[in-house]
């Protein structure tokens, strides 16, 4: 089954999204897709059946973002803990991951066509080596499209991707690119492997758990949080749109809740800069106080180079992930 | 055509808000009324407050008409005290970490004290209390004070259920009692301390101590440990319309259930054990 479902909405499901479209709308939505487990037990179907509905949903939901103007969507499809299940059902999600990749190459004209953007977030090294082939074709095909964008975080967990953030991070200081005094929140948020997407809006969980099970932990902080008891592979449009009335419902306050954190976040940087402007003219001084006017001009220029110095590292460490990517393609991929 | 749809929307956000503000009115009025007739028709009235949101109101409804009827043998405090004990055994599980998300303005010091001090009682042993803007933090003696009184009210033994208050900053404190514990935290705690211990291992790396490569989840998790040393929360009761974390302790909540309650201000013990009881049906399975 395909990743793009063609269709318009019904009339009333479209006097529906533009009503709630008059209203705040969240730019990156994030859905935890559980149940397909109980969905197959459900309706007596094998387990595998209800992943396979689980991703006719996805194609799904994917179709109503479009049509909700929601220009980008991250899903949970496999996490490093679900290594542990049986190993059938490992090797059977595996092989699904492979066969939706696999048409996902085939349809690139019609991605194309709609300017999407597939990204796989993840720890991707412990996938089977034709899965991830297929992965970094899948990327790297639809890398320069920029009109919609869906993030599959597949073999991931939020703790995986934070230490892989500051293994990076030490990497750049082990190659002399930035100073340990350089790590920052945002320096961080930078390294991890959703850097190129803002943080989401809104965190949707189906089948009524209410946990987060280690996923954007550290970019939904200050997400609204919608938990539903529907089953994913039952996921209606009314179920989608009830989740965006409570973020519209939410907006203002964690609107306030996000800007009190970033002024605070800024005031750390600015904190953490002077402290070491203070160091360096204590090093570098000739023993006596820097004035007002020295001390501003030095915590002007050392923020410059800190944030050249940012910014060189970045840019080697995007070069980094490309690689490993590009890498992959290079390898002939198995039929 | 926009500007329709624009009206439709506040229309239905009004109506939203109005739902939502009639049901709190009947939720307590229905405190003192259990006729059924009258359950009926809040349930029909909470259709649409589900569609808003507040899927834990109708849950709140079930009201356990044991609760007003209490036990008094001899002592009335030995008996509420006995009674939150054998609440806290009849349950199927208890969490071992609670974490008090107070998501209102204006927060109060007496009702947060009588979560804390009812969370002991029943046998949690640790309790978190946080506000995304650090106002606990700020006046954690206040805090603490009343957490003392209440107690003292309550008529909880003082010497049997002594709180250890867990001083905030950077001082590694080692707890290794079985005391009960209270940490207040902020969102310093959160994001922050995370990029701290980076920088702890970035510098360890630039002074050549270590490799990139030996970097490992559960060396940040030991280091995110060690100024806390409490295990993660296993609940988090979040109080407040206001549905986000607002920066609890991201590192620490990957499994962490959340249960919302509509407001900390007033908030019963009853209201408390409801939470507790969901928490104790809730099944983890850990990804498999």
């Amino acid at each position: 089954m395909s990743w793009i479902k063609e269709g318009d909405l019904n009339l009333l499901e479209k006097i529906s999204a533009n009503v709630l479209k008059a209203g705040p709308m969240p730019k990156h939505v994030a859905f935890i897709m559980d149940g397909n487990r109980r969905f197959a037990r459900k309706k007596n179907m094998e387990r595998q059946e209800g992943h396979m509905q689980g991703f006719n949903k996805l194609a799904e939901t994917l179709r109503w973002c479009k049509h909700l103007n929601i220009p980008e969507v991250t899903v949970y499809a496999f996490s490093i803990e679900n290594f542990k299940r049986t190993k059938e059902e490992v090797d059977g999600l595996m092989e699904l991951a492979k066969q939706k990749f696999e048409r996902l190459l085939e349809e690139r004209d019609n991605l194309e066509k709609h300017g999407v953007c597939i990204r796989v977030l993840g720890d991707l090294n412990m996938l089977p080596l034709d899965l991830q082939e297929l992965i970094a074709k899948a990327v790297v095909t639809t890398r320069a499209h920029n009109k919609c964008f869906l993030n599959v975080c597949f073999a991931y967990t939020s703790r995986y991707e934070i230490t892989n953030a500051v293994r990076e991070m030490a990497w750049g200081v082990e190659q002399g690119l930035i100073k340990a005094s350089d790590v920052s929140e945002s320096l961080l948020s930078e390294c991890l492997y959703s850097n190129n997407s803002p943080n989401p809006d809104l965190l949707i969980r189906t089948s009524g758990e209410v946990r987060l099970s280690d996923f954007l932990l550290w970019q939904t902080s200050h997400s609204c949080l919608v938990f539903q008891s529907v089953l994913w592979p039952e996921y209606s449009f009314w179920n989608l749109c009830e989740a965006i009335l409570q973020y519209q419902l939410n907006h203002k306050s964690i609107q306030k809740a996000r800007e009190l954190h970033q002024e605070h976040q800024a005031l750390q940087q600015l904190e953490a800069d002077r402290a070491c402007v203070a160091e360096h003219l204590q090093h570098h001084g000739n023993g006596k106080p820097a004035d007002a006017q020295r001390r501003q001009e030095a915590l002007l220029h050392y923020t410059a180079c800190r944030e050249d110095r940012v910014q060189d590292f970045l840019e080697a460490l995007k070069h980094k992930r490309n690689s490993f990517f590009s890498d992959l393609c290079s390898k002939p991929v198995l039929a | 055509m926009a500007l329709l749809y624009g009206l439709l929307w506040r229309l239905l956000l009004l109506l939203v808000h109005v739902n939502t503000a009639l049901v709190s009115w009947l939720r307590v009025r229905l405190r003192s009324w259990k006729g059924r007739l009258w359950e009926r028709a809040v349930a029909a009235l909470l259709l649409p407050v589900a569609l808003a949101g507040f899927p834990d109101q109708h849950k709140k409804l079930n009201h356990n008409p044991d609760a007003t009827a209490n036990p008094v043998t001899g002592n009335r405090d030995d008996g509420r005290r006995a009674r939150w004990l054998s609440d806290g055994k009849a349950l199927e599980k208890l969490p071992v970490h609670v974490g008090l998300l107070v998501a209102e303005e204006e927060p109060s010091y007496s009702d947060v004290a009588n979560l804390v001090v009812w969370c002991m009682a029943v046998g949690i042993s640790y309790v978190s209390v946080y506000d995304n803007h650090g106002i606990f933090r700020k006046n954690n003696s206040r805090l603490l004070e009343e957490i003392l009184r209440q107690q003292n009210l309550l008529g909880v033994d003082g010497s049997k259920y002594s709180i250890e208050f867990l001083s905030n900053g950077s001082d590694k404190h080692n707890v290794v009692s079985c005391r009960p514990t209270v940490k207040v935290l902020s969102p310093e705690d959160g994001k922050q301390s995370i990029v701290q211990a980076a920088q702890q291992i970035c510098r360890s790396v630039e002074n050549k101590e270590r490799s990139s490569k030996d970097i490992s989840v559960s060396m940040l998790d030991v280091l995110l440990r060690e100024s806390k040393n409490i295990p993660d929360p296993d609940l988090v009761l979040k109080f407040g319309p206001v549905n986000s974390t607002l920066g609890f302790l991201p590192w620490h909540i990957r499994l962490t259930e959340f249960i919302s309650l509509p407001s900390h201000r007033d908030v019963s013990y009853d209201n408390m054990l409801d939470a507790l009881q969901r928490y104790a049906s809730c099944q983890q399975r850990l990804g498999q």
